[in-house]
This record gives structure tokens, C-alpha cells and sequence, in this order.
């Protein structure tokens, strides 16, 4: 063919264009999953070779830079990188970051909906039999657990309620343990008669804001599944126990830094460091933050107990999340498989903890770090896994979490119970 | 310009040859007719475009008529639900559409306004108004999470220049919480927005000024013709070509503020700061990339059509003056 006419030409990129179109016509979608008890465990083999480690824990980068030296001198043919995202990041994208294993041949997932979504996508590995799900607290494993089958080992046991200045406490003569409502109001009351805000509150950052949804909601719902029956429908939050709970949020507006709705989570850190604020409503996850602010009053946790009258279901809560896993995709399971061991091991994940200030789930671990010891005895008190993860559609959970900060806010109980509602009834 | 190869022809012959062509010239090499090679030259350009465009353009219209959640194998062909729930069962969905219709229409009347008055007080190319234009082309060379990080730290209530400002000269009354109030949140953003951009638009309004013959103006002038006169009869009409270009690209930067919402609010934001774009990415986030696909092209479409009718408004205000 020595010449071509425009029209041939034309027929040649419709040509084009047809199979292009034809081509995306293709169905969504990828390999089904197996069912979750036939999934396989990480292939055994040689340690070598390069292995992505993908997780959302910035701060902890040099903490796990230094156990990776640790493990790649125990393990000289392994080269291994870590692959950070922002939380938010890797809340929004991280299956599809991992799915294929380009990054993430070991891997942490965020409790909840996340990992419930990387087990339906089949992105897990099955490690019921590792070595490394020996190591655990048998208790708190049931996070990385679907159907009997152990999935991802949670790696930190966090505590998501309001960290406490001590110095301010015992200055104030304030309760550090109020057994019910009025006993908390008292705390609070107490510590506004010292001339502190009572609760520095980052109500303008929702993931952070929302941790006090989990104390405030814990001991007034009518069932422990409370998120799940929310998002199925079977609770509402027009329910007079949803609305009493609101009401309790309106009362601690006067206990809130002022225009607490606006506050970022980090300058609610700062009035906490500089003792402005004798309450930091976030959890435990904060110590490291605030320790590097320059505070260095002794601190404890406090759970802002809603129940009223009588005795209370729990004494707390806490959250096993960091979910650690193994990629089905990884072409490198077995240096993956060997990492997540490494991390498991007591002395490892000791290291971890002491170095980051946070709780881990394996057992055996000796703490040495100051505020970690002031805080182990959490781990032995009747606390129930924090509830806001028990939703599985954020948009359920945001609106959820938005009626409290509607309400603190200035609006009306009912109509912010009933505003949300409204969003949960169109995903039901 | 005509040109004429191979020699002019007799008047008669060429009167003839536009007439009926003869025989011989319907046989003659057709001049379309060039070396196939020259056709590949293009097809690089046109495969990335397939590739990387019109197949996930056309894959969104797809997966917009199915269940799929994004990762699952298993999904079900939905028809035109997505759309029917995007307008009538979801109220994050119109709540974001509202939202952001507001953030543009207050992005584009300011920016414009803003850019455009910033341009005329600096249209002429004096060393103090190539200073100061670039001191408010600055902002635009910052990236939206660096502005999105600056503005909330002036906008905190606690720590914030803002009400520092104002404590600092005794209007404690006017001190607020901005981001945290939903009544005004999404104004306090729209004025970063233009903040940030306003600079870039006046660089555009300069370019059309200076294209303006000051000979208009001169005889404007002796006519007796006032300063606002001058602007409605003279520089509003001819700086046109610029004004469009602002305002589409304005309405487009509006509707995908994307970074600068999150990056000011977080992810994912409050209703009260949720846009179109953000609310597509909470769906994709939300695992219902069927749903999110439709929201897309309803996005796009949007986009269209807002333009489309601004460009007609435009021209027809500008036509009047």
C-alpha cells in the first residue's frame, strides 16, 4: 500500500476508536474473592527480595525505620520500604493502592469498613495458623477476624477518651474516675471553677472530633451493636436514648474551649500541651503529639461516663486497630509473612510501643515507656471496642457524628437527630 | 490569497474549469492523497488520547449504570438509578450541589471583580506595577494544600491571625469561629479561594487592557465621556475576550476546589464544606464507584452547561454595551 485516502485513513482511527470503545465496554470488576475460611495462608519460601510495607502512621516512620534495620540485619537478603499515606489518604484509596500489590506486600488496615472491604476484595492472606497469630492477646484479635478466620493481627490497642492533665486535676480537686453523668459534669464544673477550660474538643476535624461520639454513646444505647443496628435500620437516631445522649453533648458546651466547632485537631492539642485545657477529647493515640509539644505534666485518661443512676455497662473504651495483613497479590509473601512475624514478636512490638507511646495487642510486652505504664491498667478494666467503627458507610457515620457537633453547635437535639436520620434512611 | 501552481491559466479555461471540470481533471491525483506514513504520525497522540481519555470516559458512562462497589467481582446493571438517587433520594448530594453553586457564584463575581480592578490599577508597566503584579500573582504559585494549611491557621478561632487581629485592636465582638460556623464556612473559603487565584485572573484582565487602543480612551475624553463611562462604553466591552476566559476558567477552578476543601477542611469535609468534587471522592471513598461514577458525569455535565451559559450571558451583556 503505497498511499492512503483520507477516507481509509478516517475508516483506520474509527477502527480505532470502535475497539477503544468496545475495549471499555468490558465489565467492572476483578477475580472473585474466595469464600474467607478457603483462603489461602502466605506462601513459604526463601526471606529475600524487596518487600513494601504500606501503612498511614507518618509518625511512627522512624520508630519502624529502625526495626526494619533490626529486621533486614537478621535478614540480609531482605530489602525492605515503607509506603506512608495520610490517614485519609489510605481511609479513601488504600484498597486501590494495594490491590495488585505495586505497594503493600505487608500492610495495616484501619478497623471497620476498611478492612471489612479488604477482606471482600480478597486482599488478604489467611494467617490463622502464622506464627506471628500466636503471639497475641487472644481477646483482642477478634478486630482482624472474619467469619473464624483470622485475616490481620490488630497490632495497637488504642484508647479513644479525653487524655488528663493530673497537675490541673489535683489543683482543681476534680475526680479523675466520675462514676456516672452528674459525676463527670462535676469534674468539669470543678475544673471551670479553677479557671481552665474544662475540654479542648477538636470539633472542626471530623475523624478526631468524632472520638468522643464513643464514650458519650457507649452506655446509653440500647444494644452493643448499636452502630450496625443503626445503619440497618433497626435503631433510630430520632430514639429517646439518641436524643438524651445529644442532650448530654449540649451540655458540656458551656465545659468547650469557645468556637470548639471551628478548632483544628491541632491547636485542640496545643491548649491541652500549654495547659490551657485540662482535657484533650481524643484518646491515647495523642500522648506521643503532646509529649512533643513540650507537655510534661504527669497525664491519665478519663471516660466521660453518660450513664445515669445505677451501675455502668463500661468502665471505657478501646480500639485495636493498625490491622496488619499479609497481600494475597504480593509475588513476595513469605519475606511479607517474616516481617509481620518480626513486628509480633514481644520484643519488637515492645520497642514499637515504647518508642510511639501506644498500646500493643501481643502479649507479653513489657512496658517501660512513663505513660504507657500510667495507662496499662485500661488494659485490664471492662472497656468495649470503641463503636463508631462498627459502621460500615461513612457517609452513615459522618452524619451520625454530625448530629453531636450540630448540637454543640446550637442546634436543636431533635432536629439534628432527626437531620441525620434523614441520611441514614437514604442508605439503608 | 490564491495561489496558482504550474502557471496561470487563460480566463476562459479556468471561467470553464469552475464551470464543469473535464474529464481528465476528475482523474487527476486527488491532492488528499499523501503518504500513509504521514497518518502514524499522529497515532502516538491519538492512542494516549484513547487510552487515557475516551476509554475511562467512556467506562465511567458504564460503570455510572451499575451497583459496582469497586473492588467486588460480582455487580448488577442498575440502569439510570444512580442518576434518579443522585437528584432525588440523597441529600449530601444536593446539599454539595448547593454548596456549590453558591461557592461558584460568589468565587466568579469576586475573583472577577477583584482581578479586574486589581488589573486596571496596574495596566501600565511601571516598575511599581510589575512589583505589585507579581506580589498578587504570588499566591498562585503556592500549592493548594500549602494556601489550604496557611488559611486554616488564620482561620482557627483559638490560635488564629484572624481573631488575633481583631482581639489585638479591640473588636473582640467580631471575633468568630469561620470554619466552624456552617452558616458562614463555605463564604470564609470562597474567600481564599479567590485570595489565591485572583492574581492569576488579573494577569489575564492586564493582557486584554493593554490590548485596548489608549486612542479610545483620548477621544472619550474630549467627548466629554466620564470615567465610568469610559469603563461601560470602552473597557468593558473590549476586554470581552478576557472576561470570558476568567470567568469559564473561574467557574471550573470553583467547581474543582477539591484540594483546597480538603486540605481546609479534611476528609472527608462537613456538609456545610462539602462540593461536588468532594462529595464524587466520598463516594469513591465510600466503596460505590457505580454511584460516584454517576455523580461524575453529572459533574461534567454541570460544568458545561454553567459555562455554555455564561459565555452566552456574556456575550449578550457585552453586545448591549
Amino acid at each position: 500500500m503505497d498511499h492512503i485516502s483520507r477516507r481509509q485513513a478516517l475508516g483506520l482511527f474509527g477502527a480505532l476508536g470502535m475497539g477503544a470503545a468496545v475495549a471499555s465496554c468490558a465489565g467492572p470488576g476483578g477475580t472473585a474473592p474466595a469464600a474467607p475460611n478457603s483462603v489461602a495462608a502466605p506462601a513459604t519460601g526463601e526471606i529475600t527480595g524487596e518487600v513494601s510495607f504500606a501503612h498511614w502512621r507518618g509518625e511512627d516512620k522512624e520508630v519502624f525505620d529502625e526495626l526494619i534495620k533490626r529486621f533486614t540485619s537478621a535478614n540480609s537478603g531482605v530489602s525492605l520500604t515503607q509506603n506512608i499515606s495520610t490517614s485519609n489518604d489510605y481511609n479513601a484509596q488504600g484498597l486501590q493502592k494495594l490491590r495488585g500489590a505495586s505497594i503493600g506486600d505487608a500492610f495495616a488496615s484501619f478497623r471497620g469498613s476498611q478492612f471489612s472491604n479488604f477482606v471482600e476484595a480478597g486482599l488478604y492472606t489467611n494467617l490463622t495458623d502464622s506464627p506471628a497469630a500466636a503471639q497475641y492477646e487472644p481477646d483482642l484479635l477478634a478486630a482482624g477476624k472474619s467469619e473464624d478466620a483470622q485475616f490481620g493481627l490488630p497490632y495497637q490497642v488504642v484508647f479513644p477518651m479525653p487524655l488528663i492533665n493530673l497537675d490541673i486535676f489535683d489543683r482543681a480537686g476534680a475526680d479523675i474516675a466520675p462514676k456516672d453523668w452528674d459525676g463527670f459534669l462535676g469534674t468539669c464544673e470543678a475544673l471551670k471553677s479553677a479557671g481552665v477550660v474544662p475540654i479542648s474538643w477538636p470539633g472542626g476535624d471530623v475523624g478526631n472530633g468524632g472520638q468522643l461520639f464513643n464514650c458519650m454513646i457507649i452506655n446509653v444505647a440500647p444494644a452493643d451493636d448499636m452502630g450496625t443496628q443503626i445503619e440497618q435500620g433497626t435503631l433510630k437516631l430520632t430514639d429517646d436514648w439518641y436524643i438524651g445522649m445529644l442532650r448530654q453533648y449540649q451540655q458540656l458546651i458551656p465545659y468547650l474551649q469557645p468556637n470548639s466547632t471551628g478548632t483544628a485537631v491541632e491547636p485542640a492539642q496545643s491548649l491541652f500541651s500549654r495547659g490551657d485545657a485540662a482535657m484533650l477529647a481524643t484518646g491515647s493515640y495523642h500522648l506521643a503529639a503532646v509529649r512533643d509539644l513540650g507537655a510534661e505534666f504527669p497525664m491519665e485518661l478519663i471516660f466521660p461516663n453518660t450513664s445515669t443512676g445505677g451501675t455502668s455497662k463500661y468502665e471505657g473504651v478501646y480500639n485495636a486497630t493498625f490491622i496488619l495483613g499479609v497481600n494475597a497479590d504480593s509475588d513476595n509473601q513469605p519475606a511479607a509473612m517474616e516481617w509481620v512475624n518480626f513486628l509480633s514478636d514481644p520484643e519488637n512490638a515492645g520497642y514499637y510501643a515504647n518508642e510511639t507511646a501506644q498500646h500493643v495487642a501481643v502479649a507479653g510486652v513489657e512496658y517501660t515507656n512513663e505513660d504507657l505504664q500510667k495507662l496499662s491498667p485500661w488494659l485490664e478494666k471492662k472497656t468495649a471496642l470503641a463503636p463508631r467503627f462498627q459502621f460500615q458507610n461513612l457517609d452513615v457515620r459522618n452524619a451520625v457524628e454530625a448530629s453531636a457537633t450540630a448540637v454543640i453547635a446550637g442546634t436543636d437535639p431533635e432536629q439534628a437527630a432527626a437531620e441525620a436520620q434523614q441520611i441514614v434512611d437514604e442508605r439503608v | 490569497m490564491s495561489v496558482s501552481i504550474g502557471g496561470a491559466k487563460p480566463a476562459s479555461e479556468s471561467r470553464r474549469s469552475k464551470a464543469s471540470p473535464p474529464h481528465d481533471q476528475k482523474k487527476r491525483k486527488s491532492p488528499t492523497r499523501v503518504s500513509p506514513a504521514l497518518y502514524l504520525f499522529p497515532l502516538p497522540a491519538i492512542a494516549v488520547t484513547l487510552v487515557f481519555l475516551v476509554m475511562p470516559t467512556l467506562q465511567a458512562f458504564q460503570y455510572a449504570l451499575t451497583d459496582w462497589n469497586g473492588f467486588s467481582a460480582a455487580f448488577n446493571y442498575v440502569g439510570l438509578d444512580n442518576f434518579v438517587r443522585a437528584f432525588t433520594g440523597d441529600s449530601l448530594f444536593t446539599n454539595a450541589l448547593a454548596n456549590n453553586l453558591k461557592f461558584m457564584l460568589v468565587v466568579v463575581i469576586f475573583q472577577t471583580v477583584v482581578s479586574l480592578v486589581l488589573a486596571m490599577m496596574l495596566t501600565k508597566n511601571s516598575r511599581g506595577s510589575i512589583l505589585l503584579r507579581a506580589l498578587f500573582f504570588f499566591p498562585t504559585i503556592l500549592s493548594s494544600v500549602s494556601v489550604a494549611f496557611i488559611w486554616k491557621f488564620i482561620y482557627d478561632p483559638n490560635f488564629g491571625l484572624a481573631n488575633s487581629t481583631l482581639g489585638a485592636v479591640g473588636l473582640d465582638s467580631l471575633q468568630g469561629s469561620y470554619l466552624g460556623d456552617d452558616a458562614q464556612a463555605l463564604y470564609w473559603v470562597a474567600a481564599t479561594q479567590v485570595w489565591f487565584h485572583a492574581g492569576q485572573m488579573m494577569v489575564v484582565f492586564v493582557a486584554g487592557l493593554q490590548g485596548i487602543p489608549r486612542e479610545l480612551y483620548e477621544a472619550a475624553e474630549i467627548d466629554g465621556a466620564g470615567k465610568w463611562q469610559q469603563f461601560t462604553s470602552i473597557t468593558w466591552p473590549l476586554v470581552a475576550p478576557a472576561t470570558a476566559i476568567v470567568v469559564a476558567y473561574t467557574t471550573i477552578q470553583s467547581f474543582k476546589a477539591f484540594d483546597l476543601i480538603l486540605g481546609i477542611a479534611g476528609n472527608p469535609p462537613k456538609a456545610s464544606l462539602d462540593i461536588l468534587s468532594t462529595r464524587i471522592y466520598s463516594s469513591f471513598a465510600n466503596a460505590e464507584f457505580g454511584y460516584a461514577a454517576a455523580q461524575s458525569i453529572i459533574f461534567m455535565a454541570l460544568i458545561a452547561l454553567v459555562t455554555w451559559l455564561q459565555r452566552r450571558v456574556l456575550r449578550l451583556t457585552q453586545k448591549q454595551e
